[in-house]
Order: C-alpha cells, then sequence, then structure tokens
C-alpha cells in the first residue's frame, strides 16, 4: 500500500465520543490493495471511524448487509467494486450497483439522505487503490455528519 | 488399575460467528420464481433460517452451508454460486494456517475428533512434522472395541528426575530419598501465548482448565501469586530476571527457569521460594543445547523445556523443524546415558493432536501448548492484538468459565486422538511412546535409503 495515501487527518482521535462518522465499506477482494495487510493499516490509522469488510464480489452484498450497517452503527456505507466489465463473476459489479440503488430508495422513503450510501466501480485505466478510496470516502462522509437512523 | 482418566466434553457454543472456508453468492436478479425453489429444497433448512451476525456482517447461510452444492446445480438459472471467502484465507500464515485454525475452533466447540468424512487427498508428506508417518499396524484393536472400551492405553507422564539405579544399606533400606516425580494424567501442560487479547478472566479460564484437567499451566510468577494455595499446585511460576526471595510456598509442584546470564542466582531464589518443587530450565532450541543440559541438570534442574518457534522451526535454524531439533536432544543424551534422569518437554509451533505424538516418538515425554489454547477462545491468529487494533472476537470480553469449557473441549479432542494413535501402534503407555522412533517412519530417511545412491559415483570411478 502506498503510505501516501493515507496521511494522517485526525480521524482516528475523532471517533472516542460515537457522535461523529462511522463509515462501513464493503469491498471486493479483487480491488487493487484489497489485502488483509493494507486493511489493517487503515484500521489502524482511522480507528473506529471505518469498519472494513473484505467481500469475495460486489455481487456477494445485499440490501440487508447496507440497510444493517445503517442500523446498527454506520452512518454511511459503500461498495468498492471492480471496474465495468472486469468482475470475476462477470456482472457482479452490475447486480450491487443495482442493488445499492434499490437501497437508496428505500432509505430516502424512510428520511435518510440517499447520499448514505453508495457504490463506487474502479477504472481499469486509472485504479485506485483501497486505501485511496478510503481516504475520499472519509472526507466525504465527514460533510453527512451523524445519520439518523443510528440516533434511533 | 488405576480409573480411566477421561475428559468429559460438552459442545460450547461459538461467541462470534466462525469464519468459513466458503461463502454463498446468491443472486435474485433473473429469478423466475419456480413454484419450488431450490433454496427451499435445501435439506439442511439454510435458507429458512437465514439472518446477520450484525457485529461482523456475515450472514448465516454462509456458516450453515454443508458444500452439498445442490442449489448451485439445480437452479435453472444458475443464480447461486460458491466463492472462497477472502476473509478464511487471510487467517494465520504458512504454519497456522486457516484449515488448522478451523479445526482447532471445532474440536473446542463440540469436544470431538474433526473427520473429513471424504478420504485423505493428500499430499502425503511435508516440512516438519508433516514429514512423518505412524505406525498403524494395530489398528484394528482399538476400533473393535473403541478407545475408550475394555483396554486401558494410560496416557500419563512423570516429570523429574528418576535415579539410575537403587542404593539399599544393609538392612534393606533405601539409602538415598527417591526425588520428587509430577505426574500428570496428559502429556499436555499449557503456557500463555505471546499474543492475543488475553486478560485476568482469560487467564482464569486456562487456571481452571488446568485444575480440571490435572495438568499444569505455566504462568509468569508474578501472576500465579495471584491465585489461592488450592490451585498453586497446577500451576507452574515462570521466574525470569529480577525475582526476589518470597516466604517460601509448598504447593508449587514445579518451577521454570529461563536460560540466561543469571540462572544461577535464579535457582537459588527458586529453591528457597518454592521448596518442594521440581525445577525446569527453559532453553532455546538451537544448535548446540545439548551441551549446556548436563550443566542444568547437575545444578538441579531435572525438567528441561526446549522452546521452539511458533511456526514449528528451532530458534537458529529456520529449516530446522522442531521434530529434529527434539530428535537431536534425545539421541545425544541417550549416547551420554543421562536421558533417563532428564524429562523433555517441548513446546513451540504445536497446532494439531498429531504433534502431540509424534514430539513423544521424537523423543519429548510431554509438550506444551501456547496458541492452541487462544485458537479454541476463537482466535483468528491476525495477530490486531500486537499491533493495538481491536480484537475481533473480543477475547478479552470472554466469561472465564466459557474459556476453560473451550480450552478443556480442545484437550478432550486432542487427548481422544492420542488415544487413537497410540491404540494403532498398539501402545498402551504414553511413558513407552517416548523416543519410539521405530513406530514411526521419517519421509528424509526413507528418501535417503532410496534415493540417496543414485547420481553419486563412487570416488575413483569416472562417468563415462
Amino acid at each position: 500500500m502506498n503510505k501516501a495515501d493515507i496521511k494522517p487527518n485526525g480521524m482516528a482521535a475523532e471517533m472516542s465520543n460515537g457522535q461523529n462518522p462511522i463509515l462501513a465499506i464493503f469491498y471486493c477482494q479483487n480491488i487493487p490493495g484489497g489485502d488483509e495487510g493494507s486493511r489493517q493499516e487503515l484500521e489502524s490509522h482511522y480507528g473506529e471511524s471505518i469498519r472494513l469488510f473484505p467481500i469475495p464480489c460486489g455481487g456477494r452484498l445485499e440490501p440487508l448487509h447496507l440497510l444493517k450497517a445503517l442500523e446498527t452503527f454506520a452512518d454511511a456505507a459503500f461498495v468498492i467494486a471492480c471496474p465495468e466489465g472486469a468482475c470475476r463473476y462477470f456482472e457482479g459489479n452490475r447486480r450491487a450497483k443495482k442493488r445499492v440503488e434499490r437501497t437508496q430508495a428505500i432509505i430516502e422513503s424512510i428520511g435518510l439522505e440517499k447520499e448514505r450510501l453508495g457504490i463506487l466501480l474502479g477504472s481499469r485505466e486509472k485504479p485506485k487503490t483501497l486505501s485511496r478510496w478510503v481516504k475520499e470516502l472519509s472526507e466525504q462522509t465527514s460533510r453527512l455528519g451523524v445519520s439518523k437512523g443510528r440516533r434511533l | 488399575m488405576p480409573s480411566k482418566y477421561v475428559i468429559h466434553t460438552k459442545p460450547v457454543p461459538h461467541r462470534f460467528e466462525p469464519i468459513t472456508k466458503s461463502g454463498v453468492i446468491a443472486w435474485e436478479e433473473g429469478c423466475l420464481k419456480c413454484a419450488v425453489c431450490v433454496k427451499n429444497q435445501c435439506v439442511y433448512g439454510v435458507y429458512d433460517h437465514r439472518h446477520m451476525d450484525d457485529r461482523q456482517m456475515v450472514d448465516s447461510i454462509d456458516n450453515q452451508c454443508m458444500n452439498c452444492f445442490r442449489c448451485v446445480q439445480n437452479c435453472p438459472r444458475e443464480l447461486i454460486h460458491k466463492s472462497i471467502n477472502p476473509d478464511f484465507m487471510v487467517m494465520g500464515d504458512s504454519h497456522w494456517t486457516p484449515d488448522t485454525i478451523a479445526r482447532l475452533w471445532y474440536q473446542s466447540q463440540t469436544g470431538k475428533i474433526p473427520v473429513s468424512g471424504a478420504g485423505y487427498p493428500g499430499p502425503f508428506s511435508g516440512p516438519g512434522f508433516d514429514s512423518m508417518w505412524t505406525d498403524m499396524s494395530e489398528i484394528v484393536r482399538p476400533t473393535r472395541d473403541g478407545i475408550h472400551g475394555r483396554e486401558y492405553i494410560s496416557t500419563t507422564v512423570d516429570l523429574g528426575r528418576t535415579p539410575k539405579n537403587l542404593v539399599f544399606t544393609g538392612e534393606g533400606e533405601m539409602n538415598e530419598d527417591i526425588p520428587p516425580l509430577v505426574h500428570i494424567p496428559i502429556p499436555m501442560m499449557m503456557r500463555l501465548p505471546r499474543f492475543g487479547a488475553v486478560n485476568d478472566q482469560t487467564i482464569k479460564g486456562w487456571v481452571m482448565a488446568a485444575r480440571h484437567l490435572d495438568t499444569l499451566l505455566v504462568l509468569p510468577q508474578e501472576i500465579c501469586s495471584q491465585y489461592p494455595l488450592e490451585v498453586q499446585r497446577h500451576l507452574v511460576p515462570s521466574i525470569g530476571t529480577g525475582f526476589k526471595k518470597m516466604a517460601p510456598n509448598k504447593m508449587t509442584r514445579m518451577v521454570e527457569l529461563i536460560w540466561d546470564k543469571d540462572w544461577d542466582k535464579n535457582i537459588e531464589v527458586a529453591r528457597y521460594s518454592y521448596p518442594s518443587a521440581i525445577v525446569a530450565m527453559r532453553f532455546p532450541l538451537s544448535q548446540g543445547v545439548e551441551e549446556d543440559i548436563p550443566t542444568a541438570l547437575d545444578a538441579g534442574c531435572p525438567v528441561i523445556h526446549l522452546e521452539g518457534r511458533m511456526d514449528g522451526t528451532t530458534l537458529d535454524q529456520p529449516s530446522q523443524y522442531i521434530k529434529d531439533g527434539i530428535r537431536r536432544v534425545h539421541q545425544a543424551l541417550v549416547e551420554r546415558g543421562i536421558r533417563d534422569e532428564i524429562t523433555l518437554v517441548a513446546s513451540g509451533g504445536l497446532a494439531m493432536a498429531e504433534h502431540v505424538a509424534k514430539s513423544i516418538i521424537c523423543g519429548a515425554d510431554a509438550v506444551i501448548l501456547d496458541f492452541p489454547i487462544l485458537i479454541a477462545l476463537e482466535c483468528r491468529m491476525c495477530r490486531r492484538c500486537e499491533k493495538g487494533l481491536s480484537c475481533p472476537v473480543e477475547i478479552d470480553q470472554a466469561d472465564s468459565k466459557w474459556v476453560a469449557r473451550r480450552t478443556i473441549n480442545l484437550m478432550g479432542a486432542w487427548h481422544n486422538q492420542l488415544l487413537e494413535v497410540m491404540g494403532a501402534m498398539g501402545i498402551r503407555e504414553a511413558r513407552r511412546l517416548r523416543g519410539e522412533v521405530g513406530r514411526a517412519m521419517f519421509f528424509e530417511d526413507l528418501e535417503k535409503d532410496l534415493f540417496g545412491t543414485l547420481i553419486k559415483v563412487k570416488e575413483g570411478y569416472e562417468l563415462e
């Protein structure tokens, strides 16, 4: 993992009072930098502010995963999958995309912002590592604040 | 004949969903909505009781699936797949493999011997203990009556010094005191693993297990002293540099010292503080260790603990495995004629029940287990605790009774496997198994015998 990707941003220190955004990230094991060592390094850096869940394929993810995460501990949940046309299971990432969109509609109907869910597909030309994705996502979710769903 | 030593086990559930080798990928899109879905036909009812563990985001279908592949094969749109679980594959390392960890979990949960039921496809040889094949010429005997049947197979071992010969006075009285021996009913002791999210409750659980099993648990001296006198006989205080004399404790049966520059000072302090205890000396299992063992014996340490690395190799030579180290030390002591005066105890990288029997065959009298008792508590050997990260299975939150019962289950399963191995060899005494290399075949020896002379040219001859 490129160390430059995880420059300290003070997130770990913020996460002690339980009122800061917590991010659940489900990522396909086949994305660059999706190995266990990178995962531990990221968890050590971001502390409790992110929870990382490797999955065998983006298509493994179901709406239940995202809803359960939002219900129990997360303020936002994201899926990171392989680029279009590069899925090892042919269409796992496409299916994951549809499921996330369906789940976004569900959370919108109960009054949560749909931005709290999302899917990120990599690019074949400019592949991003897991740590780069996490850095971008953590900045994005810090603007969203604590979810109403988690406060319930 | 003494009453049979049996470890009674009962299932102890996991606190967290275990990580399974494979997961189900069941896609909904494109479903034909068949009148009778293959998911409803699952003979194990996996899809009927589906739920999600929100602490780990683990879907119950992954854990309950029995890999019959019926749903995968029968779905008309092929919407169900099985995939290797990435979380499973990253567990442990090359020695503590994911399969080894999963089998240890199973044994701690059920107290039963893991049986695949599908034959063994190989490989038939590998590094370390895997290059040893044990004798099974008497395998008909235990299967006829079971390991807990009429035949009594004793796993008791003695720790301490046995005199070379007895000396009597003219009146027929013994002329010298017989040195004390510690008997343990299983050749397995325990000690704290080098890492792990372990706290007082965890250690208390292991102490309870050691007491229940009537074996010994090696703990740092400062921890041992916190426990009441009635459990001291099951604890082995490990004494390092800086230990000072304390009020004599006569309940402790064995004390462990470390072979360092201060060992001769520590031995005096240990003798004063634990007057009735046998003294064990812990040596790093490395080249030339056999040269120092007689010195320790002469100083009054009849128990020698040979400590290997956690990956099953010796401390100074990564290419040598502890089995080779134990054999070498055992043989050296036999040649010096002092083997029977010494008890050899081995530790490091013992990950499977077969390693216990194989260590004893190589020359150890008993073994000390460390990481298996941690894995019994669902440890994934992720070593996050070493980096200050939270334990994914919160071992530090485990209740001491649960810890004790899981440890007892593991030891029960290993004891049964030791009985199976000994029964298959026709050996009824663990003490007689020690150094019994004639009951095993070593791949490297066989290879040497069979192919050693090939491609070698006698001196004086030339290839044409």
